[in-house]
């Protein structure tokens, strides 16, 4: 299947960059040793950072990634080839996924090793995982269709990422805001994603999670369509 | 006859309020290696972008290898059954030359035999090497080995020498010649007037989106050259003087004196005259090259740079 293909070539091809990996991995560990000085206040936050982390990564790195692709005319190579629109996007979206179950894994890891969060891993939180990260790779499809330069898409991105990261419960819960950002977080996909992980994770009420998993997906499955429809495979 | 493997009829192509394709129309048949040639902003970009079916055209019509360019599923099947090489081909930079090979080789059914093209394009050496440690050279050459990995029945090339040394250039040629051998059909786009002439069997001169000609070189040279002319040097000014008196068309090329001619009574005019004369200098016939018509033709167009194609 030509996806594997594109898959295995970009996941390849992220490996190799030392750089790349180590600062992709050091966002995380930094946000984890700065927020989770107590136990407790680690308890509350692993959850939000990886959905954080999860969704800076794909926003922001898929996009550059694929604007790279465009701007050096791969993107255009490729579509000369019999390689379909969306097999390149699911390409993209399972090295996104691989990356993403690995910086989730690396977090845990932390958590449970420097402050000994209870983490659980169960079937939710796997199906939110993946979940979040085809909701952070549709938007980052999305916004790398509709933006041609680089640097504004980089800059578009961050102004997208951060902003949402803050207003969407992940360092603190939605009901502590003001009135206007807790309605603001309702309308953010990231807010379902961020408490459907929390309850996932640390054992909260399986029937929120349920329905955080659904808004989840939905959303996942919104943007991805969107991102579906501005790529331009095909130049006009 | 057979059906030509590429058949363009008054093709255009719009961007905006810029017109970059203006009714070109040519057809390329099987096992032949066809050129546009053409300089900046000619058009050439746009219209092997839209033969590879990775750009639409906004009017006219594109078969190649039979199928509508326009057509879902036309476009699957060329993209199938060509291979192409881009104006400026790149690839992942971390990947070596051998798994950019398989990465596009992967986007066929049936992809080739990789290290034999490897060996064709004389990169074997290279095969563990990454993409991004390459010369320009040497990813030209990968970018044609990866234009060959689906064995393709059309290859189009767009300026497959542009930014390669003279060396390299020849190189690629060799190539090019070689994949022809081979009974490949190849189109391919070019600014220099040797390369159409070195390579292609039929040239098509391409000015501001029009083709302004088209035949074998040849043809061309015979229908739009200026014939032969006569160049003497070191002469001083006296064989300038004296030759104006016999022919209207006589001019000056750096301190060259350029006659035209067209029969070889002129060459005994011009002699005698000079002798006659006690003026001596060296004399040359040159006969009109493609390089020639193409200046000739292209005219205005290759004063313009930068110009969306």
């Amino acid at each position: 299947m030509r996806a594997i293909v594109v898959f295995k070539a970009i996941t390849r091809n992220w490996l190799r960059s030392r750089s790349g990996l180590f600062l992709s991995l050091l966002f995380p560990v930094i946000f984890i040793l700065l927020f989770g000085s107590s136990s407790s206040q680690a308890d509350y936050y692993l959850p939000g950072l990886i959905t954080a982390a999860i969704m800076v990564t794909g926003i922001i790195g898929l996009t550059n990634n694929v604007i790279e692709f465009k701007s050096t005319g791969l993107t255009k190579r490729l579509s000369a080839t019999p390689l379909t629109k969306l097999e390149w996007i699911l390409g993209n979206i399972l090295s996104q996924t691989v990356f993403a179950v690995a910086l989730a894994a690396v977090m845990m890891i932390l958590g449970i090793g420097l402050y000994r969060t209870p983490v659980t891993i169960n079937l939710y939180m796997v199906l939110i995982l993946l979940a979040g990260v085809t909701l952070s790779s549709g938007i980052g499809i999305t916004l790398a269709g509709l933006v041609r330069d680089p640097e504004v898409a980089s800059g578009l991105g961050y102004a997208i990422a951060f902003p949402m990261t803050f207003v969407s419960g992940t360092f603190w819960s939605v009901s502590t805001m003001p009135d206007f950002f807790q309605a603001a977080a309702r309308v953010l996909p990231l807010t379902y994603f961020s408490e459907g992980l929390r309850d996932s994770m640390l054992g909260g009420d399986a029937h929120a999670a349920l329905l955080n998993l659904g808004a989840t997906v939905a959303f996942a499955a919104a943007f991805i369509a969107i991102g579906v429809k501005v790529t331009h495979w095909r130049e006009d | 006859m057979a059906e030509p493997v590429v058949s363009v009829q008054g093709l255009v192509k719009r961007y905006g309020e810029t017109t970059a394709v203006d009714g070109v129309s040519f057809e390329a048949q099987k096992g032949e290696i066809f050129s546009l040639l053409g300089p900046n902003g000619a058009g050439k970009t746009s219209t092997v972008e839209i033969i590879e079916c990775v750009r639409r055209p906004t009017a006219g019509s594109a078969r190649v290898l039979g199928y509508s360019v326009s057509e879902p599923d036309g476009e699957i099947e060329i993209k199938r059954r060509i291979g192409m090489l881009p104006q400026e081909f790149n690839a992942l930079g971390r990947l070596t030359v051998e798994e950019t090979l398989e990465f596009f080789a992967g986007m066929y059914d049936a992809p080739a035999d990789l290290m034999g093209l490897l060996d064709l394009l004389e990169i074997r050496e290279k095969a563990k090497v990454r993409f991004a440690d390459l010369s320009a050279g040497q990813k030209r050459r990968v970018g044609i080995a990866a234009a060959l990995v689906n064995d393709p029945e059309l290859l189009v090339l767009d300026e497959p020498t542009t930014v390669l040394d003279p060396e390299m250039r020849r190189v690629t040629w060799k190539v090019i010649q070689g994949l022809h051998a081979r009974g490949k059909s190849i189109v391919f786009t070019t600014r220099y007037a040797d390369e159409a002439e070195q390579l292609a069997d039929r040239i098509a001169i391409l000015v501001k989106g029009k083709t302004v000609a088209l035949d074998t070189p040849s043809q061309l040279v015979q229908s739009y050259g200026a014939g032969r002319t006569m160049v003497f040097t070191n002469g001083g000014e006296g064989v300038f003087g004296t030759l104006r008196r016999f022919f209207d068309t006589v001019s000056m090329e750096g301190s060259s004196v350029v006659v035209p001619f067209g029969d070889m009574r002129d060459i005994q005019v011009a002699l005698t005259a000079l002798i006659e004369r006690g003026l001596h200098a060296d004399m040359a016939l040159r006969s009109a090259g493609l390089e020639e018509v193409y200046l000739k033709l292209a005219g205005s167009g290759m004063s313009e740079s930068g110009e969306t194609e």
